[in-house]
C-alpha cells in the first residue's frame, strides 16, 4: 500500500473567546490519496473550515491555537510551518478556494494580476510571463475572452466567474491538492453544477487531489471518492462514498441522509430534520457528542466517548453500537462484520 | 473617466458661483459698510466714495457688476488699503498660505497613514497604546496651543544647542516651513491615524486577505499590495475636507509664527467689512478648495477601479 498524499492525525484546534475556550476540532484523523476526492460533510459549526484552515496556516492566532496533531504532505509535516516549508506549501503545493467568491478577491487589483501573483512569488516568473500565464489559466477555467477579462476587476465579474477566477488562481502553481471550502454554497444551482464539473475536469487534467467541504450530500455523491462525516469537532464516520451512503454505520449519517431531499424519484422520502442541536463546544459532553440527539442512545454513550470501530474495509464509525457486544442492532444501521 | 472629470469640473464651477453669491448676500445683509469705519466723512465725501465704488447702485446691479468682474478675473481694489488691487494681495500672500497648507496636508496624510497602519499591525500592544494616546491629544488640543508649544520648544532647542537649528518665526526657506506645517497638520494627522487604524483593522480580517495568505504571499507583499491600497480609500475621501480645515485653520499658525500668509488679510478684511477683499479672498479660497476636492476625487478614482468605470 502506498502512503497517502496527505495524512492528518489527531488534530486539535481551540479558540479563546470571551465566553471561554471553544474546542472547535477535537482529534481529527483523515487522509487523502493522490488524485482522489475526499468530501468532508457535517452541520454548520462542526469544525470543517477550521480543520482545513489549520492545515493552511490560516487560523488567526490568537485567538486560535493548534494544541495537538500533525498534518503531513508526502510525509513532510506542514502544521505550523508557514514560514519555513509553509511558504512553499501554501498556494504552491496546496491551493485553496473559499465559500464567498464575491468577497474573496481583492477589489482594487485586476483579476489577471491576482492570478499571476502566486507565479511571481513561488515560481519566479517575470511579470510578462505571469500575465500571459494568467490569461491561459483563465482560459483553462473556461472564461471567454480571457485576455480582456484578465484586465478587469472583481466587481466586473459575476459570482460564478469569480469562483472560476479563484480556481484559476488556486491551481496556478499546479498544486497536488486543492482544498475547496463550500465552493458552491454562495452560487445558484446551475452555476453550482458548472463549477463542480469544472473542478472534476481540472482534476482529470492535472491529477490533483481534492478536499471538498460541503453540506450537500448530492454534491458528495457526485464528486467524492471518500467521505468523512464530521460532528462536533470529530469525524464520526469515514469510508468510500458507497460505504458511507449505502452502508451508513453511524446514526448521525443516517440522520443527515433522512434530512436531505433526494433528486431520485425512486428514493423520495419524507424529510426528517435531526432533532435538537449540536453540543456546546465550550464544554463538550464527556460521552458521545451525538448521544443527546441519537435515537439509539445507550447508557454507555453518555459516559464514554465512542471508539472508532472498523465496519468494513477502510470504513470506520465512531459509535458504541458498532461494539461487538452492543445489545442494540438498529436495522437502519450497517453493522460491522463481527456481528454476523 | 473623461466624462467623469468634466462632470466634476462643471459641478465645481457651480459650487464656486454659489460661494460667490452666498458671500455677496451675507456681506450686504451685515449692518454697516466699508465706509462706516472711515473717520470724519462728510455726507459729500461719503457720496463721492459711494459713487466711486458703485455702492449707491441698486443691489442687483452691484451683483451683476461683481460677477461680471470676477469673470474677467478682476477682484477690484481694496477699500481699506486704497492703493492695492485685491489681485495683488492674493498674488503676494496666497502662495505662502498654499505652501504651508499643502505641506501640512502632506504631513497629515503621510503621518496618519503610517501611524494608522502601525497601530493596526500592533493592535493592543505598546506602539498602538502610545500612538492612540497621542491621537486623542492631537484631536482635542487646539492648534494655537500646539503652535505656542512648538515655538517654545524650538526656542529651547536653539538655546540648548547654542545655534539656530530651525528658525523660530518668519518665512522664506524650507527650514521656516517645517514646524508650522507640522503644527498645522497635527489634528488632521491624528484624525487620519484613527481612520486608517479602523479601516486597516477591517481589512486585515477580510476574506481577500485570507485569500492572499492562502496564496502563500509574503507578509510584506500582502501589506503593500493588498492591505494598504484598500485601507487608504476612506482616508482619501476625507483629504478634501481636510485641506479645507487646514487652509482655513492656517490663520492662527500664520499669526504665531509671523508668516505673511493670506489668512491675516482675510480676517482683517472681515473686521473692517472690506467688501472687495472679503469677496476676492473668499471666492479665491473657494475655487482653490473646489479644485483640491476635484483632484482628490480623481485620485480616488485612480485608486479604486469601481469609481473609475461608473
Ligand atoms: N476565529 C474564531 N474565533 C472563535 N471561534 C471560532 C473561530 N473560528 C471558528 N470558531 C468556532 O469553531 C467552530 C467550528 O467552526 P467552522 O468554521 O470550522 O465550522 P464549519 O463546519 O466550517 O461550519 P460552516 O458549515 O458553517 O462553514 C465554531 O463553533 C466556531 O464558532
Ligand atoms: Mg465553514
Amino acid at each position: 500500500m502506498t502512503s497517502p498524499l496527505l495524512e492528518v492525525s489527531n488534530l486539535h484546534v481551540e479558540f479563546d473567546t470571551y465566553g471561554g475556550t471553544v474546542k472547535a476540532v477535537r482529534g481529527v484523523d483523515f487522509h487523502v490519496d493522490a488524485g482522489k476526492t475526499l468530501a468532508i460533510v457535517g452541520e454548520s459549526g462542526c469544525g470543517k473550515s477550521v480543520t482545513v484552515q489549520a492545515m493552511m496556516g490560516l487560523i488567526p492566532m490568537p485567538p486560535g491555537r493548534i494544541t495537538q496533531g500533525s498534518a503531513r504532505l508526502r510525509g513532510q509535516e506542514i502544521l505550523g510551518r508557514s514560514t519555513v516549508d509553509g511558504r512553499e506549501v501554501r498556494g504552491a503545493q496546496i491551493g485553496m478556494i473559499f465559500q464567498d467568491p464575491m468577497s474573496s478577491l481583492n477589489p482594487t487589483m485586476s483579476i489577471g494580476d491576482q492570478i499571476a501573483e502566486p507565479l511571481l512569488v513561488h515560481r519566479g516568473y517575470s511579470a510578462a510571463q505571469a500575465r500571459a500565464r494568467a490569461v491561459e489559466l483563465l482560459e483553462m477555467v473556461r472564461i471567454p475572452e480571457a485576455a480582456r477579462r484578465a484586465k478587469q476587476y472583481p466587481f466586473e465579474f459575476s459570482g460564478g466567474m469569480l469562483q472560476r477566477a479563484m480556481i484559476a488562481m488556486a491551481i496556478s502553481c499546479k498544486p497536488t491538492l486543492l482544498i475547496a471550502d463550500e465552493p458552491t454554497t454562495a452560487l445558484d444551482v446551475t452555476i453550482q453544477a458548472q463549477i463542480l464539473d469544472l473542478l472534476r475536469d481540472l482534476q482529470n487534467e492535472t491529477g490533483m487531489a481534492l478536499i471538498l467541504i460541503t453540506h450537500d450530500l448530492g454534491v458528495v455523491a457526485r464528486m467524492a471518492d471518500e467521505v468523512a462525516v464530521m460532528y462536533a469537532g470529530r469525524i464520526v464516520e469515514s469510508g468510500s462514498v458507497e460505504d458511507v451512503f449505502y452502508r451508513s454505520s453511524h446514526p448521525y449519517t443516517v440522520g443527515l441522509k433522512a434530512a436531505m431531499p433526494s433528486n431520485d424519484p425512486q428514493q423520495q422520502h419524507e424529510l426528517r430534520p435531526i432533532e435538537g442541536s449540536p453540543p456546546d463546544l465550550f464544554s463538550p459532553p464527556v460521552g458521545c457528542a451525538y448521544a443527546a440527539r441519537c435515537p439509539h442512545s445507550m447508557g454507555i454513550c453518555q459516559q464514554r466517548p465512542a471508539q472508532l470501530f472498523p465496519v468494513g474495509d477502510a470504513h470506520y464509525a465512531r459509535c458504541w453500537l458498532q461494539h461487538p457486544e452492543s445489545p442494540h442492532r438498529p436495522a437502519e444501521l450497517s453493522l460491522g462484520g463481527h456481528h454476523e | 473617466m473623461w466624462q467623469y472629470t468634466l462632470k466634476r469640473i462643471f459641478q465645481g464651477i457651480i459650487t464656486i458661483w454659489f460661494i460667490a453669491t452666498a458671500t455677496f448676500v451675507a456681506m450686504h445683509s451685515v449692518p454697516g459698510d466699508p465706509l462706516s469705519s472711515e473717520r470724519a466723512t462728510t455726507p459729500a465725501i461719503r457720496a463721492n466714495l459711494e459713487e466711486r465704488y458703485g455702492l449707491n447702485k441698486p443691489i442687483l446691479e452691484q451683483y451683476a457688476l461683481y460677477i461680471g468682474s470676477f469673470l474677467k478675473g478682476d477682484f477690484g481694489i481694496s477699500f481699506t488699503q486704497r492703493n492695492r488691487q485685491v489681485n495683488d494681495i492674493i498674488r503676494e500672500h496666497f502662495p505662502v498660505s498654499a505652501t504651508l497648507g499643502i505641506l501640512a496636508v502632506t504631513f497629515a496624510a503621510l503621518g496618519g497613514v503610517l501611524f494608522g497602519a502601525l497601530t493596526a499591525l500592533y493592535r493592543n500592544r505598546l506602539p498602538d497604546t502610545i500612538i492612540m494616546f497621542l491621537v486623542i491629544l492631537g484631536i482635542s488640543v487646539p492648534s494655537f496651543v500646539f503652535a505656542a508649544l512648538g515655538q517654545l520648544l524650538l526656542v529651547n532647542i536653539n538655546n540648548l544647542l547654542g545655534f539656530s537649528l530651525l528658525p523660530v518665526a518668519g518665512w522664506g526657506t524650507v527650514a521656516h516651513m517645517l514646524i508650522p506645517a507640522l503644527v498645522l497638520g497635527m489634528s488632521t494627522m491624528a484624525y487620519v491615524t484613527r481612520l486608517m487604524r479602523s479601516s486597516m483593522l477591517e481589512i486585515i480580517h477580510s476574506d481577500y486577505i485570507r485569500t492572499a495568505k492562502a496564496k502563500g504571499l509574503p507578509a510584506g507583499r500582502i501589506f503593500t499590495r493588498h492591505e494598504l491600497r484598500n485601507a487608504i480609500l476612506p482616508v482619501v475621501t476625507v483629504l478634501g475636507p481636510a485641506i479645507a480645515t487646514i487652509t482655513t485653520g492656517g490663520f492662527v499658525v500664520e499669526l504665531v509664527f509671523a508668516i505673511p500668509g493670506l489668512g491675516r488679510f482675510f480676517v482683517q478684511a472681515v473686521q473692517q467689512l472690506d467688501y472687495t477683499v472679503i469677496m476676492g479672498t473668499t471666492v479665491f479660497y473657494g475655487a482653490f478648495l473646489v479644485t483640491m476636492v476635484i483632484l482628490v476625487d480623481l485620485l480616488y478614482g485612480w485608486i479604486d477601479p469601481r469609481v473609475r468605470v461608473q
